[in-house]
């Protein structure tokens, strides 16, 4: 539990709140013999969030954050593969399924534990290689395949 | 047609060989979720709904959802064997309803009776499987038969209850379990209107016309938000394996468990009825029930084998009971039965009272289906359990990766846009961050389902009172409704401010 995401949790989702009751303004009151119109629901859920953020952050000035366990974070990993889970999606539809997919698995392997490469090349061929070919060749599902030239 | 035909009708589905196979893979997808610490059931089962969705690509729609509910559950109920295994022999739960199994039965396993707790654990877990189906194909139609009589003020009120009572219990804190659930609810309304025909916060964005897809951001809270967490913080390596020893239980250990076994079943089943409480809640109150009775309490802790049946037997039960509301209500009443809803939904299925009556083949197939799979896992859990002790040794450095790639796959292979690829990223980011603060994602998620049916049913009843809103209180049913949703969040509030302990229900 930390005092500073609660606090940042409480005005992003009060800000959410908010959006939802203006922009619920925006939509027609009510359509067609109906009684209520496509705003009530979303509009009643916006003031209540706006409630429920503010009570989080009154919450946050009361509570004592207990003593942080001295977990390690291990940042630059999580951002080697977060980054490279990224270029994944872009280059998926230009570049294909299986040079991408392996590509990114045999970084993120590495990524996790160094070394034992010819391991991680052969796992992340055969899963590249074997979805591919079990989705696309043998269910006929589509997937972009490899890339035109 | 009688219960009794149905039934037989639904084992003729279950029989049919993709069935089979569908049942079996599941069930043993399912205990290797359950053995594997860090992907619980809900992830599990987000996580395959997309790949059972490509394997069935080929079949008509009603089968299709057949076989893909029955891999479903399978890895639902699945799980629930698997997560004793962990908890017997390295002292780590694989998933949060096996808490209660490390208490006596890691101590077993310290004194060499491995094998026993981890048979005893099967055991009761298929016990307690075939009580809960029984259960349910009692409760199946009559219950049914009631909802059928509901109206659109009496579902609204019974969806608020469903999602007051998951809100309640979850997480550690009520404001943060509502916040969840009233984002949860507005994520739910992107997309068109289906009264009105107008788009509501779209934007113009064409993508988010459809709405938001419930799959990719239950694949990204759950799955990929976990996966995030063991990256980020690497859990300490665990100790050493026990040894298992010989499987059979003993005579004595036998005779010792079968009353636990029988009480936790019970116990299970009805707390698994109950919306919000799931196994989680289910293994603790058989512990503590079995301590109480017991004549010797002050030996729980040291190796009992009554502290491993009777939980093991609980949360196996809760999960078999937990499907009563889903099937005969459509209420889900925990995260993993929302993700099953959701499922159903995709194959344009509504789980509810008239499933029962519109699409017997998907009910009483997955309910007979659900006898064949407990009877695969005590093979599975059996004679193999040293065969799925071993896929506790599965390296992290490839098990996460291809995690990644599978929730990444299997949404782009239904989706077909890169736009749910950047959102499951996004939803895996959210879905860590949201987690380690205490913010429970299973209330949303259960918000995201059922939203759009709780916004119809509202405008449909006030459409019949002509806005009068009193309509919702002046219908008995739906007042009475109404007040227990009300009780469920204030009773355990109460509690707390009286400094009671309440239980949680991490399992959500």
């Amino acid at each position: 539990m930390s005092k500073t995401f609660d606090r940042f949790a409480g005005i992003a989702f009060l800000l959410i709140g908010l959006l939802f009751v203006i922009e619920s303004q925006r939509l027609s009151e009510s359509s067609y013999g109906s009684a209520v119109g496509p705003d009530i629901f979303p509009l009643g859920l916006g003031i209540f969030l706006v409630l429920l953020s503010l009570r989080l952050l009154y919450e946050t000035f009361r509570y004592q954050t207990s003593a942080k366990s001295g977990e390690p974070v291990q940042y630059i990993k999580f951002v080697i593969i977060f980054v490279s889970a990224l270029l994944y999606i872009v280059l998926l539809e230009p570049l294909g399924y299986v040079i991408t997919t392996f590509i990114f698995l045999l970084i993120a392997f590495q990524t996790m534990e160094r070394g034992k490469w010819i391991q991680s090349i052969v796992i992340a061929l055969l899963f590249s290689g074997g979805v591919y070919y079990f989705f696309a060749e043998f269910l006929g599902g589509s997937l972009p395949g490899f890339p035109v030239f | 047609m009688s219960t009794l035909q149905f039934l037989m009708d639904g084992f003729s589905i279950a029989f049919q060989w993709q069935n089979i196979l569908f049942a079996f893979v599941g069930v043993l997808i399912g205990t290797a979720v359950g053995v594997l610490p860090g992907i619980g059931p809900m992830s599990g089962v987000a996580l395959l709904i997309p790949v059972t969705a490509t394997l069935t690509a080929g079949l008509p729609t009603e089968a299709a959802a057949a076989s893909s509910i029955i891999l479903l559950a399978g890895v639902y109920y699945g799980a629930m064997y698997g997560g004793s295994t962990t908890s017997i022999l390295l002292n780590t739960p694989g998933e949060s309803s096996s808490v209660v199994t490390t208490l006596d039965g890691y101590q077993m396993a310290k004194q060499g009776r491995a094998g026993s707790a981890l048979s005893i654990a099967a055991i009761g877990s298929f016990a307690a499987g075939i009580i809960s189906l029984l259960g349910l194909v009692l409760l199946a139609k009559p219950l049914s038969n009631v909802a059928l009589q509901f109206g659109p003020a009496e579902y609204f009120s019974l969806m608020l209850l469903g999602l007051a009572a998951v809100s309640g219990l979850a997480g550690k804190s009520m404001t943060k379990a509502l916040m969840m659930t009233v984002f949860g609810l507005m994520l739910g309304t992107i997309g068109i209107d289906a009264v009105s025909g107008i788009a509501r916060f779209t934007y113009d964005i064409p993508v988010l016309f459809s709405g938001l897809e419930f799959l990719t951001i239950a694949v990204g809270l759950f799955a990929l938000g976990e996966v995030f967490k063991t990256i980020l913080e690497r859990d300490h390596e665990d100790g050493t394996m026990a040894k298992i020893g010989r499987i059979l239980p003993t005579k004595q250990d036998m005779k010792e468990s079968a009353a636990p076994i029988l009480r936790g079943s019970f116990l299970g089943f009805f707390i698994g009825v109950l919306p919000g409480a799931g196994a989680t809640l289910a293994s603790f109150f058989s512990y503590i029930a079995e301590k109480k009775i017991s004549k010797t309490p002050e030996k729980f802790g040291t190796g009992q084998i009554a502290g491993v049946a009777g939980p093991e037997s609980a949360n196996n039960a809760a999960s078999g009971g937990a499907m009563i509301p889903l099937l005969t209500l459509g209420i889900p009443g925990s995260g993993t039965t929302a993700i099953l809803m959701g499922a159903f939904i995709m194959y344009n299925i509504q789980p509810g009272p008239l499933l029962f009556e519109d699409h017997p083949q998907v009910a009483w197939g997955l309910i007979a289906s659900m006898f064949v799979g407990n009877l695969m896992l005590l093979v599975l859990n059996m004679p193999l359990v040293k065969v799925f002790a071993k896929i506790i040794q599965t390296p992290k450095k490839y098990l996460l990766p291809i995690i990644i790639a599978i929730s990444f796959f299997g949404v782009y292979a239904v989706q077909y846009t890169t736009f749910d690829l950047f959102l499951l990223l996004a939803c895996g980011l959210l879905g860590y961050l949201l987690t380690k603060n205490d913010f429970p994602v299973a209330p949303l998620v259960l918000a995201l389902v059922l939203g759009p049916m709780l916004e119809n049913n509202m405008r449909r009843a006030l459409t019949i009172s002509n806005g009068e809103f009193s309509t919702f209180v002046t219908n008995p049913i739906s007042l009475v409704l109404l007040v227990v949703a009300v009780a469920w969040l204030l009773v355990p509030l109460l509690l707390r401010l009286k400094g009671r302990t309440v239980v949680l229900n991490e399992e959500g």
